[in-house]
């Protein structure tokens, strides 16, 4: 718990100190982007409103203070608060991170199980999938899908849209990579359990291949990977805002991309402040995952 | 296309059924349609703002044009421009703005196809004796969306607006420099006094930034103003959901289509939704698919590709002001010698780079100003390369040849200083850049392009780090060249912001410039901007590319597309085909 508080602590505290270290000047972007013509006037009224001429340290206090009453501050461009911001744009993001996640297990499952009941040539063939998809960028596999299912079979658009249809494409994009790095994960183990004493003698109990995989085998090799889900989770994140673009998806990760670029600093540092929070949250889910999959836990 | 059609062509139906379904019946029997990609006819063809173009001037003559327009239906224009934060172009004042604002907002003037100011919401104008008042008469059959009539306080009312500090008004505030006040001389006519002659005003007025909005929306304040902005355009603003589309409904009360319209009501389509799609592969894939009808921001091989394809019509819009080029810095040392600047310029080959990197879709400018422009002048003759012409100025300048290619003088190396933004330089020209840059290289100079965000683009400009820099600017009229190069835009404004980057500081240019935006005789305003560039192309402080590029593609179902004074797209006369 206190590990949580310190975590978001200094996730608030980097991007705070971080965005203010890049050039600009934060008062231009309030008036109307960089290349304004806007007045001393005008500039010094925009500085007090948001304030801007305090003293580094009164407005990292000022901020901190207002983190505690869960106020993320007023977006410069968009000129909403920040939780409104990040209200609106949360839910499309955690559906497609979600929707991706699942995808991602369900692939990873499929591969690992096709590995486990094949001989050595489809457990070859698994691994080079898993270790071509882990590898595969969120960009280049998105322009693909795009140009693959939406411009040639056109079965999906290419444009997300808030319906199902539009949610596949990019969760796919999200998908295939995670579903080759958890495949990995997944597959040592479920190789050792494979290999283990337990394994030899359920057999010998007369269990059929399928039942002793998803039965016995499966526990074993969903552990590791339930305990990166966190860290999976993340990689999404970070996936989405390059996803949220390319597919014109309104999301969180277009938000925060669109922010940087505006040098919209509120909105920087809500946006990282609620992924971390995220983060946490998703580690602790895995933690939990653990403990019901694995019964050797729930006794520490 | 068809899965956004099914969806609407049924609300554009129910309100004509019958003449609909013969409508219908006749396409089915004229199809296949065959239209015909018209990418080299549009080319130029453009720089006549009210041409009708692609599908429409192509005269294919299908069967489903021939019956003219089709009533209703929903169109999808997807933006590759980042999404405005304020949908009043008032505000800030950029092109993004203009694009979208031209859809709901008009303005006093328009530009006809010669570049000369004609009515619009003004029914007629007059200039005072001294050039020191212009008397304004709006039409007196029109009102604005909410109802409040166009009148001569609604001509004050949007002056004061620009001018106020509070709104922020950039390019708008800039047009309106010479502006004093606004005098309502009675119902329809207002009389704007001026503290010196502007010829540059009529022109000004007819650009997306100084759209006259309802005065009773503009009291609304900012926030409100800014989310739905209230004019006479052939739509209004329905719904704006951030980071996605605004909603743009049709004006049945609709009255004013600019001079070049066909249509005199009521738009035909019913609906646009305006997409934001910044990914330049994913908008050309969503209109191939036909999920959007119009893009715009089409990149070079989209536009080759579309050329292709019999579905896609390309609109070739460059836009008016200055052409896009790339600026030496006068104001400091290397490019304070004019042999340093005439060796830049021969050692920099372009052609082959603009040829290969655009596939054919940009043509080489020698000019300051867009091509579009009035009094524009294109002259090669400075712009010749010559590589041992360049050696020898700059052995000449007294800078030699070093070890390892890049010459130096006093122990200086022949660094240029290249910020490149981003968000202003599409991929292509920064590669062209990157070609520039070898090309100059084997002359000695060591050219160092920086790739950087607006902000930090505008900061290395603020604090005089470069020596070669590419900004385009959009204006209407050739007044444009005393934005650019009168030596009062080299003092930047408290922002840090300043327009002349070449740093040109000739008084006799800064005479010229200063004359011609005095003169109304368009005769002898033409021969001082002549004058003005034969300055300023002769003086080798630019290195002409192209016209700033502008390019749509849209499905060739969709008709009557054509662009206004600063080459934005207007649907007033706009139909789908269904």
């Amino acid at each position: 718990m206190l590990g949580a508080v310190f975590v978001l602590w200094a996730a608030a505290t980097i991007t705070f100190f971080a965005v203010r270290a890049v050039p600009g000047d934060p008062a231009e972007t309030i008036i109307g982007g960089p290349g304004s013509q806007a007045g001393e006037e005008a500039l010094a009224a925009a500085r007090a409103e948001y304030g801007l001429d305090l003293p580094l340290w009164e407005q990292y206090l000022r901020y901190l203070g207002g983190l505690l009453s869960g106020d993320l501050g007023t977006s410069y461009a968009l000129r909403a608060p920040v939780t409104e911001v990040i209200g609106e744009q949360l839910p499309g993001t955690l559906a497609l991170a979600l929707t991706a996640l699942l995808l991602g297990w369900a692939l990873a499952l499929l591969l690992v199980r096709q590995a486990a009941r094949g001989g050595r040539v489809s457990r070859v063939l698994g691994t080079i999938m898993e270790v071509t998809a882990a590898a595969l960028p969120h960009f280049w596999l998105g322009a693909v899908l795009i140009l693959v299912f939406a411009t040639t079979l056109g079965w999906l658009p290419s444009v997300s849209t808030p319906d199902l249809p539009g949610l596949i494409l990019p969760a796919l994009t999200l998908a295939i990579p995670l579903a080759g790095f958890l495949g990995q994960v997944m597959r040592e183990s479920a190789d050792d359990a494979l290999a283990s004493t337990f394994a030899l003698s359920a057999r010998a109990r007369g269990e059929s291949p399928a039942g002793l995989f998803w039965r016995h085998v499966l526990r074993h090799a969903v552990l590791p990977a339930a305990s990166l889900s966190g860290w999976a989770f993340g990689t999404l994140i970070s996936g989405a805002v390059i996803v949220e673009t390319l597919f014109a998806r309104p999301g969180l990760g277009r938000t925060l991309f669109l922010a940087v670029q505006g040098r919209d600093v509120p909105v920087v540092t809500g946006t990282v402040l609620v992924v971390a929070l995220a983060y946490v949250l998703i580690t602790f889910a895995g933690d939990l995952l653990e403990m019901l999959v694995d019964p050797r836990r729930r006794r520490v | 296309m068809t899965r956004l059609d099914d969806g609407t062509s049924g609300i554009g139906a129910a309100s004509d059924t019958t003449t609909h379904a013969s409508r219908r019946l006749l396409r089915v029997q004229s199809s296949p349609s065959r239209h015909r990609p018209l990418r080299r006819a549009a080319v130029g063809a453009t720089a006549i703002g009210a041409l009708l173009l692609a599908a429409c001037s192509g005269g294919t003559g299908t069967g489903s044009e021939a019956e003219g327009p089709v009533e209703g239906g929903t169109l999808v224009y997807a933006s590759g421009d980042a999404e405005p934060t304020c949908l009043d172009p008032h505000v800030g004042g950029n092109y993004p703005q203009a694009l979208v604002a031209t859809q709901y907002l008009e303005q006093l003037t328009a530009l006809d196809e010669n570049r000369e100011p004609v009515p619009w919401l003004a029914e007629s104008w007059e200039l005072a004796e001294d050039g020191l008042a212009l008397d304004v008469t709006v039409r007196d059959d029109v009102t604005f969306t909410d109802g409040t009539p166009l009148t001569s306080e609604a001509v004050a009312a949007n002056i004061a607006h620009l001018q106020d500090p509070e709104t922020g008004s950039s390019t708008g505030y800039l047009a309106l420099e010479k502006v004093e006040d606004v005098e309502e001389v009675d119902e329809r006519t207002a009389r704007i006094h001026l503290s010196e002659p502007d010829s540059a005003l009529l022109e000004n007025l007819a650009m997306p930034w100084l759209a006259i909005q309802s005065p009773a929306a503009l009291e609304r304040g900012m926030e409100e103003n800014c989310a739905a902005p209230v004019g006479t355009g052939p739509f209004t603003v329905s719904e704006w959901n951030r980071q996605e589309s605004i909603v743009l409904e049709r004006n049945e009360e609709y009255t004013s289509p600019d001079p070049a319209a066909e249509n005199t009501g009521p738009a035909r389509l019913e609906r646009i939704e305006w997409r934001f799609i910044p990914e330049a592969a994913t908008r050309y894939s969503a209109l191939a698919s036909g999920e959007v009808h119009v893009i715009d921001n089409a990149q070079p091989d989209a536009i080759s590709r579309a050329a292709e394809d019999d579905a896609i019509a390309h609109i070739d819009a460059p836009r008016p002001g200055a052409s896009n080029r790339i600026e030496l810095n006068a104001g400091q040392a290397p490019f304070d010698d004019d042999r340093v600047r005439t060796a830049f310029i021969r050692a920099a080959a372009v052609d082959e780079g603009i040829e290969s990197l655009f596939f054919g879709t940009a043509e080489r400018s020698y000019s300051a100003l867009s091509s579009i422009e009035r009094h524009v002048h294109a002259d090669p003759a400075p712009f010749g390369t010559d590589l041992e012409e360049a050696a020898a100025l700059l052995d000449e300048a007294g800078w030699t040849a070093g070890d390892d290619g890049v010459r130096t003088k006093d122990g200086e190396r022949l660094t240029l200083r290249f910020p490149v933004s981003t968000n202003q330089s599409i991929p292509a020209e920064i590669s062209l850049f990157e070609q520039i840059q070898a090309a100059v290289a084997e002359a000695g100079f060591d050219v160092q392009i920086q790739q950087l965000d607006l902000a930090s683009w505008y900061e290395a400009l603020a604090k005089n780090e470069y020596e070669l820099v590419s900004a385009p600017y959009t204006r209407t009229g050739p007044d444009v060249l005393r934005v650019l190069y009168h030596s009062d835009g080299i003092e930047p404004a408290p922002s840090g912001y300043f327009a002349n980057h070449a740093q040109l500081d000739d008084p006799q240019l800064d005479e010229l410039l200063d004359e011609a935006a005095r003169t109304e005789d368009e005769t002898e305003r033409g021969q001082l901007y002549r004058q003005a560039q034969e300055i300023i192309l002769g003086g080798h402080y630019i290195l002409p590319l192209y016209d700033q590029q502008n390019h749509f593609l849209h499905r060739a179902g969709l008709h009557g597309v054509r662009t206004l004074a600063v080459s934005t797209p207007t649907f007033v006369d706009a139909w789908l085909e269904d």
